[in-house]
């Protein structure tokens, strides 16, 4: 048995109040919210049923009612009211209310500061956590968070980073993330027919628009790319490209004494490979395929040579 | 068993809640349903219950004595230590809150903060949702240590961890801030081996966090700036630079740049940056394209950093 008996007491508090402000909710429904099975639900009310205060006689006890799997309270005795949040708790909305704050610019930030003060008032705790975000707020969105409610499409001018190019396109939002310091978003794109993904900070334009006939066939695509298996080995100094990239990281070898990390990833772009470890300096060579480290050898001399007087 | 100890529980707490004045210790033994046993075993119980909620952070008074009890103590939970209260929270702001809350997907902060929200949402306060939501937030999972260093914090006790740093080394550190950078977690304190403020990656921590006993045995310097301490993210230090960038070519930096002359083969253009090795790298995706002319240094790093890939 993993649960203590205090563990159970402590949702048997929180669980008389809760129900009392949601007054015939299904079991099913009270599971989820607890994260617990509807079970041990079950077992709960069949506890909190039989206690009360001294006495015990039907009007001193938890007076409750479940049947076909709803639940209502008509008498709660003392436990009418929430009890106080403790540390971990009173923490962990602090952070994410930080947080979100860090992700807004519109005038739902100054109701989030608004809020915190509030809780930082009444809860009387000092949040031992800083929320620091650098991905700046686009001003677009709004625009996106709106078209992803309404399904409807977008017009983007777009700098593509790994293309060196700028293109118009017809965009399907469908979902907005931040991922370590930029804002993407994920979207069908009518030009690929496909999804792709798109760095907020280069869309330069953003429009509604007004399609009639603007059909999309959602499909989760697999970016088939050339590279097959690769093999990298990076010095302990890089190795922030593993904490990096999470993503594609498929496999990290044993490491053996003081040698570097080999690690396997996952088929990716090889321009986004190639440019990417000619940044680390050396630090992180391309073991496989062989011709990728060649190519990252040769387009350093070339730029090297770029810088030779001629 | 875990049932009667439970039910035992909530009763006792029931009891000292509703009760306005201080309950005598045998009173509760001999009312509260479940004390059960002799006097001895119903007295070792009670004192087990009683550290056990306090263990839930549920306050119990200890009342002084009336004079017609003689010596025995009497206990009660006051009712404003026990209840949750946040005046004049809104029904937008609890559902804002609800929101926020959910972000944290199934890492380790999730059970606290749904367990903080259902409390909140057992205050009586209609949520109104008008708004909708659609950002998502990719981080790194916090690890269990988080917790002992907020812990730690918390108390101000000091801290001893193992870091994987070039040698594995022992750190012993005067917890200030958890920092949650950038999706990452980071500590920030004072090394005392170091005597100076440093940054440790937390997930690069590869030992147990041993928090020594004492408590209150550092003080977090007064208004202290965690930002103050990451490297570079200080707008006043950018530094200009002058690239040549081919005709059509680098379509992201010349958006960013001043365009300050035409010419036929390059345009120079005017970039300012702030890290230099994060606009080196910015500047290898577009090869032999770009061509930095000033400053020199940077024009220096850049060669120097690719002759790391030559073979």
């Amino acid at each position: 048995m993993s649960e203590t008996a205090l563990d159970r007491t402590a949702r048997a508090l929180d669980l008389v109040p809760y129900l009392l402000e949601h007054q015939g909710i299904s079991t099913r429904e009270l599971a989820d919210v607890f994260g617990v099975s509807e079970k041990q639900i079950n077992e709960d009310l069949v506890l909190i049923h039989m206690c009360g205060l001294p006495g015990y006689t039907p009007l001193e006890l938890i007076d409750m009612y479940y049947e076909d799997g709803y639940v209502t309270v008509s008498d709660p005795q003392s436990l009418n009211k929430p009890r106080k949040m403790n540390r971990s708790e009173m923490t962990s909305l602090l952070v994410s209310l930080d947080l979100m704050a860090t992700l807004r610019s519109d005038e739902i930030a100054s109701e989030i500061a608004i809020l915190q003060e509030k809780l930082r008032t009444s809860l009387q705790v000092e949040n031992p956590i800083v929320v620091i975000q650098d991905a700046s707020a686009s001003p677009f969105l709004k625009n996106l968070e709106d078209a992803i409610s309404k399904s409807a499409p977008v017009r983007i001018i777009y700098l593509s980073g790994s293309k060196d190019e700028r293109t118009e396109r017809i965009i399907l939002p469908l979902e907005l993330y931040i991922d370590n310091k930029a804002t993407y978003l994920s979207a069908w794109c009518q030009k690929s027919n496909a999804d792709r993904t798109f760095r907020l900070d280069r869309i330069i334009s953003c429009e509604t628009v007004d399609l009639q006939n603007f059909t999309s066939t959602i499909k989760s695509s697999q970016n088939s790319f050339e590279t097959g298996q690769i093999i990298i080995e990076i010095d302990s100094a890089a190795r922030n490209f593993i904490e990096d990239n999470r993503a594609i990281i498929s496999k990290i070898r044993e490491r053996v004494g003081d040698q570097p990390l080999i690690v396997e990833l996952s088929a990716i772009d090889s321009r986004w490979l190639i440019h990417t470890v000619l940044g680390y300096g050396g630090l992180i060579k391309v073991l496989e395929p062989a011709q990728i480290g060649e190519e990252i050898a040769d387009k350093a001399a070339a730029i090297c040579a770029s810088y030779q007087p001629k | 068993m875990s049932d009667a100890k439970t039910e035992r529980l909530i009763n006792l707490t029931l009891a000292l809640l509703a009760t306005k004045r201080y309950l005598k210790k045998s009173e509760i033994l001999s009312n509260v349903f479940g004390y059960e046993g002799s006097q001895e075993a119903k007295e070792r119980m009670f004192e087990r219950d009683k550290d056990d909620l306090r263990s839930l952070g549920i306050e119990i008074e200890v009342g002084d004595l009336d004079i017609f009890f003689e010596d025995e103590p009497g206990y009660r939970i006051p009712q404003k230590s026990y209840e949750l209260s946040v005046p004049q929270l809104t029904g937008r702001e609890l559902a804002l809150l609800s929101i926020a809350s959910k972000h944290w997907n199934d890492s380790i902060l999730a059970p606290s903060a749904q367990s903080g929200i259902r409390k909140l949402q057992s205050l009586g306060i209609p949520a109104e949702v008008d708004f909708d939501f659609r950002m998502k937030y990719r981080f790194e999972n916090p690890t269990a240590l988080l917790d002992d260093i907020t812990r730690a914090i918390n108390q101000k006790s000091k801290i001893t961890f193992s870091y994987d740093s070039k040698k594995m080394q022992v750190r012993h550190v005067e917890a200030y801030r958890v920092l949650f950078w950038n999706g990452f977690w980071y500590l920030i304190g004072m090394d005392l081996d170091r005597q100076d403020i440093r940054i440790f990656k937390i997930s690069r921590i590869v030992s147990t966090i041993t928090l020594a006993k004492k408590k209150n045995d550092y003080q977090v310097p007064e208004n202290f700036d965690s930002k103050s301490f990451l490297p570079k993210s200080n707008p006043n230090i950018l530094t200009r630079a002058r690239i040549d960038i081919r005709k059509d070519t680098a379509l992201i930096l010349r958006n960013r740049g001043t365009l300050i002359q035409q010419g036929v083969e390059y345009d120079t253009f005017e970039i300012s940056y702030e890290n230099q090795l994060a606009f080196l790298r910015e500047l290898i995706w577009y090869e032999t394209n770009v061509k930095v002319i000033e400053p020199l240094d940077l024009r220096d790093a850049l060669v120097e950093l690719l002759s790391g890939s030559i073979r």
